[in-house]
């Protein structure tokens, strides 16, 4: 008996040993020893074994097998009803994360095209910022531009160059100054030497006009000054109208 | 059993998987009109070129101002300020001037400073890298034991792009009265 005993002992112990290298001995046992002890040997490691001895072990142990994967062994029962959906969902994923992709896009243009950088045609489009530049500076040449005795004309010239406020400012100064002009025999010459566009947004525009001003009066010389002003002009009827004036 | 659950699933298969065909193939086309009209956008020259423009005239604004803003209490820092808005024969002139131009502003004691009130590019070479500004300012002086004194100025200068920023190499007052009497 205590032979005996002793046999099995040393027979857990080869037992034991097995654990030891499970994926060596696994497929070793699986053919001889799964026989002699299939409860120890099936407990231990279900899951080592159960890939390990997929090929061969499947028919010799199907009850421990089944249950680990009940997926993949069975397939004629489930598989139809997850598949379909999904891919039935594909082409409308698709389709969502296309459409994201596209308001992406748009608002990245959108981005790039509503800095106020691009909304500012100033000098990016050149025709139309030399034309108001060149408009407004010999609109405003010719408006501050006077002799005693043509002062009806000047202002004839600046119904057609002002609007707006600037139009109004005009007529009130001309009104209160209008008199002393003849009187004082005044001759006003006035030059844009620099424009410059700010701003050209459409039918709007802002401009910096540096002008120099030259006066006589009676037969005293000349005296010149200078005159920085930003203007506001306006396209009206495909013409440049300045419709503000302001002193720098 | 099986017959039941996936009859009705049959009939209802086709027009759903069309429609979302058709769905995703209108998505597909939203998509790269969405997706070329931004690279359109973002390889318009004309928005390179306004923000160089815009660039420029913020340089050429924040410089002109720099060059006229000097106290002589920071007599360095205002100098190497100068010096690090200007390129080329502007910065070079200001550079072999310092020493002097500071001992100057040292015995007269002033404080300059210069706010700008409108600026304006008049040109811009995008590829060459220039440009030029028009800027009208107001520059206040005041000197020991007097009251400030304000000046209207207005400047030409001319910029130059160096590594990417721009920088003055030239600046100058714009000429009053081109053929004045006297």
């Amino acid at each position: 008996m205590t032979r005996l005993r002793h046999v099995a002992r040393s027979r857990a112990a080869t037992g034991a040993d097995a654990h030891g290298e499970p994926g060596a001995d696994a497929r070793v046992e699986s053919g001889t020893d799964a026989y002699a002890e299939p409860g120890t040997d099936a407990h231990p490691e279900p899951g080592t074994d159960a890939h390990a001895g997929f090929g061969t072990d499947a028919h010799a142990e199907p009850g421990t097998d089944a249950t680990p994967d009940p997926g993949t062994d069975t397939p004629p029962e489930e598989p139809p009803r997850p598949r379909v959906p999904a891919r039935r969902l594909l082409p409308a994923v698709g389709a969502a994360l296309l459409v994201l992709a596209g308001g992406g896009f748009l608002y990245g243009a959108h981005q790039l095209r509503a800095t106020p950088s691009a909304g500012n045609h100033a000098l990016t489009d050149a025709e139309e910022t030399a034309r108001v530049a060149g408009e407004v500076g010999n609109g405003l040449a010719r408006v501050f531009s006077y002799t005693p005795d043509g002062l009806d004309a000047t202002e004839r010239a600046a119904r057609s160059v002002l609007a707006g406020r600037a139009q109004r400012q005009y007529t009130e100064l001309m009104g209160r100054i209008r008199a002393d002009l003849a009187e004082q025999r005044v001759t006003l010459s006035t030059q844009a030497v620099r424009t410059g566009v700010i701003e050209l947004d459409g039918d709007r525009a802002r401009l910096l006009v540096f002008l120099d001003q030259i006066t006589h009066r009676g037969k005293a010389g000349a005296t010149s000054a200078a005159a920085q002003l930003t203007v506001t002009a306006r396209r009206q009827e495909d013409q440049w109208r300045i419709v503000d004036i302001r002193t720098r | 059993m099986e017959r039941a659950t996936s009859t009705p699933a049959r009939t209802r298969r086709p027009p759903v998987t069309a429609l979302a065909l058709v769905l995703a193939l209108i998505a597909g086309g939203f998509a790269g009109w969405a997706g070329w009209d931004w690279y359109d956008a973002a390889h318009d020259d004309t928005v390179a070129y306004a923000e160089q423009r815009d660039a420029a005239l913020a340089a050429g604004e924040q410089a002109v101002q720099n060059l006229n803003t000097l106290d002589h209490r920071s007599l360095d820092r205002g100098l190497d300020l100068w010096e690090s808005s200007t390129t080329g024969e502007l910065h070079d002139q200001l550079v072999s001037g310092r020493d002097a131009f500071a001992e100057q502003v040292k015995t007269a004691k002033t404080v300059t400073t210069a706010k700008v009130l409108s600026g304006a590019l008049t040109e811009l070479d995008d590829r060459a890298g220039r440009a030029r500004v028009m800027v009208a300012l107001r520059v206040t002086v005041k000197a020991p034991g007097e009251a400030s004194t304000d000046k209207d100025s207005r400047m030409l200068g001319e910029l130059t792009r160096t590594d990417g920023h721009w920088k003055l190499s030239a600046l100058g007052q714009a000429p009053v009265g081109g053929n004045p009497a006297n």
